[in-house]
């Protein structure tokens, strides 16, 4: 079995403050990682394959330094890794980012399953899983908790369902997107992060290397600007046991006369 | 010069950051107070290849020399200073020993399951009457037939009760003393004779056992000597050498740690109407912590590339050992003053950080021991040999 | 100028000494690992007048002086701490309060039972927002006929769940900070004042330390400490009470920095490596010539500071050296004798180890070193005509 994992490096969210009255994103510490729903699509692929063997291949599309994320995809447990990366697809939007990943996943071929997050933790449109879907002519479920069986040409996934769950079959090859923490992703072994950089390849593709003409690489949407919502106000945070915290909270209106 | 870490070790300390935040530190009051470590988180690093880190893999190691080494104890230490010296004392010079000196069959018979953490080791010099002044061991092994059969006790000894194996220095030569009278053994626990006494109760590390060894007529199999009969001393003088370049490793992640949490509080704690941020006092001791843990940092790493180069490095690791205790004591002390009343109660780590620490100053080699080794091999450049 | 002790003062020494030595020292240990107060010495001190050691006699004290006073919290430090701290704020600051500022009725009705042990006092000043910045103070007193009405909490108050009688410090005035404190005695046993859960610290953990709650506690106005009129005047009755304070802890650090030295001079004369015993190392030597040096110094800063309290003189300036620099001596002692035990200090088979985690709270409680240094340097500012501010 093959699974394809499309991965997002993103600036670490940690590394980043938000002034409000500036309308400013100050980057105090610029760091990049896999976008954290990603990886639970990563971890949900590396269960397979350790429960019934599979090969997992991560792909990203981004500039040179998404290879980190994807040395620590390989670190994790995938097996193969493609970094699709060129000048022509620094200006991409989700559309043009569909059609470079899409014609990835159909270079590399012969997959059964492609899993990845549901959004992105920096646009968090979550409209890569349904537009590759759609791009491959793949059935998707969306919002998965738990991939259940894989066999027999099909696919089984229990998924978010009103306030419960569903679960959904679906014919392979299929494309499932997986919820933000369905699982908690293993840390990456530190052989394998030596290893990763060390002793493993990664594959990279240009717009040459995937057939992409110049036309397909125009974005349909442009950003015109960013605001920021209206900013909360400071409090005070009362920790502690029930009994004590809930006689502070008292003290704490009495003093100010609300009770 | 590139002062740069290569990516895997970025990633490598990442992936122990995250291990170190979301399983250990939220574990590390109880450790205390328990004084105990679940054995599921030792069993939890060690398939992440934390019990093996300088080790190459073909011993079970994760291959990342003493560079990647000083990574982990960095961020191990940074939030649980008992899991740090559990591995420290197991790899750093427990493992170590066995890996500078001995010979291939005993690194594969017990290298290769201490890396990946199926056996836990020790190191045991220390002796009642032989602590600063180690070269005055008394423990006896006389050989006897294929064995050795040893007598003594030692004292003091991190992982005593929670080790499998234990590296240990016992006279063989009354007559030679240190030099050519000493051999290294490793002692499997089920060896008949070997049992454990006393375990210490301590001010700090208390999820870390230092207890007591006690050799009764202890039959040790030839095989086991570590490199050669009387010349273990050197072994293990070797061996704590490369000790003191982690446990520098360890005191700059805990003193990063006190130096962070300083900053976070001094920007929330108000007093006199502003944060104590504003408090010239407190900016002047963050200032002089983040000098020091910044020389540390370049003290520790560049050691370690010595190390990892094969270059020579005693006069630099003692000096880790030795700066990197001291600046610790400083920080956690400043991080507890600027926490005031906070910083002494017992439900907020920067207690716990304080008591930990007091250790590192005389482990693995007293800050006096580790300025006459220093003193020691400056002065031998010109010559002069100093005695202790 | 005469150094010498006179007999009366050599003779209350031995006194302090020998109960310290046959009835503190034996339970130091215990206290520490049970985390509880050492109430059986406490009824002993009483009975021989320990707790009122300053007072004069028609309050029930023993009229020792402050002299006297500070040798016997020398005496006491050196061999428990925790002992020290729990008499120290009874007398220092809780019963001084009461004696500085309080009515007669009032010395008579709660000073009395204090100076006597029949109670135990306790003093509540500090606040989640008033440590350091203590005329930040948010408890409210709100006068209701003629009662107060007490609301607010105050944390880390040393003998909170062992005191009868508290000195209480609430806002009765919202516009005027530091001049809008009044300070109240309250007993135990209040309704709506309650005493929480004792802190897990550090170290000095024979000291019960505990927040207190007051919820529509009702105080009788004639509570206010030195009646009605001295309503709103609070803060300068705690100022007062402090400073006698600083200068107890700067006595007790003495008295912890002698017995640290005294053991670690023992251990190095007895403990063998490298052929002799260790004190034959210069490094350790120079550990002790260090502490004995700094030892010295502390010991006539705090003795000339008494005696500056007994003369009547102003000592708010000495009164704040002797605790910063008996803090920060009494650190560097224990620390280096803990050096000198090695391993061993680091073990609870030897005393250091408990002394090294009672003594960090020297540089923290009653005034941290910061606010003893911006008393000192405000006191001598002043003098050329510069305020400043904290």
């Amino acid at each position: 079995m093959r699974i394809i994992v499309p991965i997002k490096q993103i600036l670490d969210p940690g590394g980043i403050t938000v002034n409000r009255r500036a309308e400013r994103i100050f980057i105090n510490r610029e760091e990049y990682i896999i976008n954290p729903n990603d990886k639970n699509a990563l971890e949900e692929a590396l269960r397979l394959k350790d429960e019934q063997g599979a090969e997992v291949v991560a792909v990203t599309m981004g500039p040179e330094r998404a290879d980190d994320a994807l040395r620590e995809a390989l670190a994790m447990g995938a097996d193969n890794a493609f970094l699709l990366t060129d000048a022509a697809f620094e200006k991409a939007d989700i559309s043009v980012a569909t059609t470079v990943l899409g014609k990835a996943i159909q270079k590399i071929g012969d997959y059964d399953l492609i899993l990845t997050g549901c959004r992105a933790a920096d646009t968090g449109a979550g409209q890569l899983g349904p537009r590759l879907a759609e791009y491959l002519g793949l059935p998707q479920i969306t919002e998965v908790h738990q991939v259940l069986v894989v066999g027999d040409g099909r696919v089984r996934a229990r998924r978010s369902w009103n306030q419960g769950y569903a679960e959904v079959e679906a014919s392979l090859p299929a494309l499932l997107t997986i919820a933000l923490d369905a699982n908690q992703p293993r840390y990456p072994p530190g052989a394998r992060i030596m290893n990763a950089y060390r002793e493993w390849e990664v594959t990279v593709w240009g717009a040459s290397d995937l057939g992409i003409e110049a036309a397909e690489l125009q974005p349909l949407t442009e950003e015109k600007r960013i605001s920021f919502p209206p900013e909360r106000e400071f409090g005070v945070k009362i920790t502690g046991a029930p009994e004590e915290a809930v006689r502070e909270l008292v003290q704490y209106l009495k003093v100010r006369r609300v009770i | 010069m590139d002062f740069t870490f290569p990516k895997e070790y970025q990633l490598l300390r990442r992936m122990v950051r995250e291990f170190a935040q979301n399983e250990v530190a939220p574990l590390a009051r109880e450790i205390d107070e328990k004084k105990e470590i679940p054995r599921q988180l030792i069993d939890k690093a060690a398939r992440l290849g934390l019990l093996g880190v300088p080790f190459p893999q073909k011993y079970g190691g994760m291959g990342a020399g003493e560079t990647g080494y000083c990574i982990v104890m960095e961020e191990l230490n940074k939030v649980c200073g008992s899991l740090a010296v559990i591995i420290g004392a197991h790899i750093g010079i427990g493992a170590t020993a066995i890996y500078l000196d001995g010979s291939e069959e005993l690194k594969k018979k017990y290298l290769t399951p201490l890396a990946r953490g199926e056996l836990i080791g020790a190191f045991a010099l220390t002796e009642p009457g032989a602590g600063s002044d180690a070269a005055s061991i008394r423990t006896r092994a006389e050989r006897d037939g294929d064995d050795y059969v040893l007598n003594g006790s030692k004292i003091f000894i991190t992982n005593g009760k929670l080790s499998d194996v234990v590296s240990l220095l016992a006279v063989t030569d009354p007559s030679l003393g240190a030099r050519g009278g000493v051999t290294a053994f490793v002692i499997e626990k089920t060896f008949p004779g070997f049992s454990t006494g006393t375990e210490e109760d301590k001010m700090g590390i208390r999820g870390s056992d230092t207890t007591e060894l006690i050799l009764e007529n202890c039959r040790v199999p030839k095989e086991n000597v570590i490199g050669e009969v009387g010349m273990g001393f050197i072994t293990f003088m070797k061996t704590l050498d490369l000790g003191r370049l982690s446990l520098g490793a360890a005191c700059l992640g805990a003193a990063q740690l006190a130096l962070e949490a300083s900053v976070k509080w001094a920007r929330i704690r108000h007093l006199f109407g502003k944060p104590i941020a504003h408090k010239q006092s407190i900016q002047f001791m963050i200032a002089d912590m983040a000098t020091e843990i910044e020389a540390l940092r370049s003290l520790v790493y560049r050691t370690a590339w010595l190390v990892d180069t094969g270059q020579p490095f005693s006069r630099e690791a003692a000096m880790c050992k030795l700066y990197g205790s001291e600046v610790l004591h400083r920080c956690v002390d400043r991080a507890v003053q600027i926490h005031g009343g906070m910083g002494y109660m017992r439900d907020y780590f920067i207690e716990l950080m304080y008591r930990d620490a007091r250790i590192t100053e005389i482990f693995e080699g007293t800050s006096e021991i580790q300025r006459i080794v220093i003193a020691s091999d400056i002065f031998r450049q010109e010559g002069v040999r100093i005695s202790p | 100028m005469d150094f010498a002790l006179d007999e009366e003062l050599r003779m209350f020494q031995k006194m302090f000494r020998d109960f310290a030595q046959n009835e503190i020292a034996p339970l130091a240990e215990t206290l520490d690992r049970e985390e509880r107060p050492p109430l059986e010495t406490l009824k002993l001190a009483a009975e021989q007048g320990f707790l009122g050691a300053p007072f004069p006699e028609r309050y029930g004290g023993a009229e020792i002086g402050t002299i006297g006073y500070c040798m016997m919290l020398e005496e006491i430090g050196k061999v428990c701490m925790s002992t020290a701290m729990i008499i120290e704020v009874h007398t220092s600051i809780a019963a001084m309060g009461i004696y500085l500022d309080g009515t007669e009725e009032q010395k008579q009705t709660y000073l009395k039972p204090l100076a006597l042990g029949e109670k135990i006092g306790s003093f509540a000043l500090t606040e989640p927002g008033a440590g350091s910045d203590a005329a930040s103070v948010q408890t409210t007193a709100i006068r209701d006929g003629d009662e107060y009405v007490l609301n607010g909490n105050k944390i880390w108050i040393i003998n909170g769940s062992i005191a009868g009688t508290f000195v209480v410090f609430a806002r009765t005035d919202p516009e005027k900070g530091a001049r809008g404190i009044t300070a109240f005695i309250v007993e135990k046993d209040t309704p709506g004042f309650t005493v929480g859960r004792n802190e897990k610290m550090m170290g000095l953990r024979g000291v019960p330390v505990a927040t207190l709650f007051f919820d529509d506690c009702r105080v009788p106005a004639a509570n206010i400490l030195g009646g009605e009129e001295k309503l709103n005047q609070g803060f300068v009755t705690a100022m007062k009470a402090l400073d006698y304070g600083r200068l107890s802890v700067g006595a007790i650090c003495l008295g912890v920095a002698q017995g640290a030295l005294e053991a670690g001079v023992q251990f190095a004369c007895e403990r063998e490596q490298f052929g002799g015993p260790i004190a034959l190392k210069q490094a350790i030597q120079n550990f002790i010539a260090d502490a004995a040096t700094e030892i010295e110094a502390l010991r006539y800063l705090v003795y000339h500071t008494a005696w500056m309290v007994d003369q009547g003189q102003k000592y708010t300036r000495e009164a704040a050296m002797a605790k910063l620099f008996g803090a920060e001596v009494a650190g560097r002692v224990v620390n280096n004798m803990l050096q000198t035990h090695g391993g061993y200090g680091y073990t609870k088979d030897y005393p250091i180890e408990r002394i090294y985690r009672d003594v960090r709270a020297s540089r923290i409680f009653e005034g941290t070193s910061e606010v003893q240094r911006f008393v000192i340097a405000a006191d001598i500012l002043g003098e050329r005509g510069l305020k400043i501010r904290p």
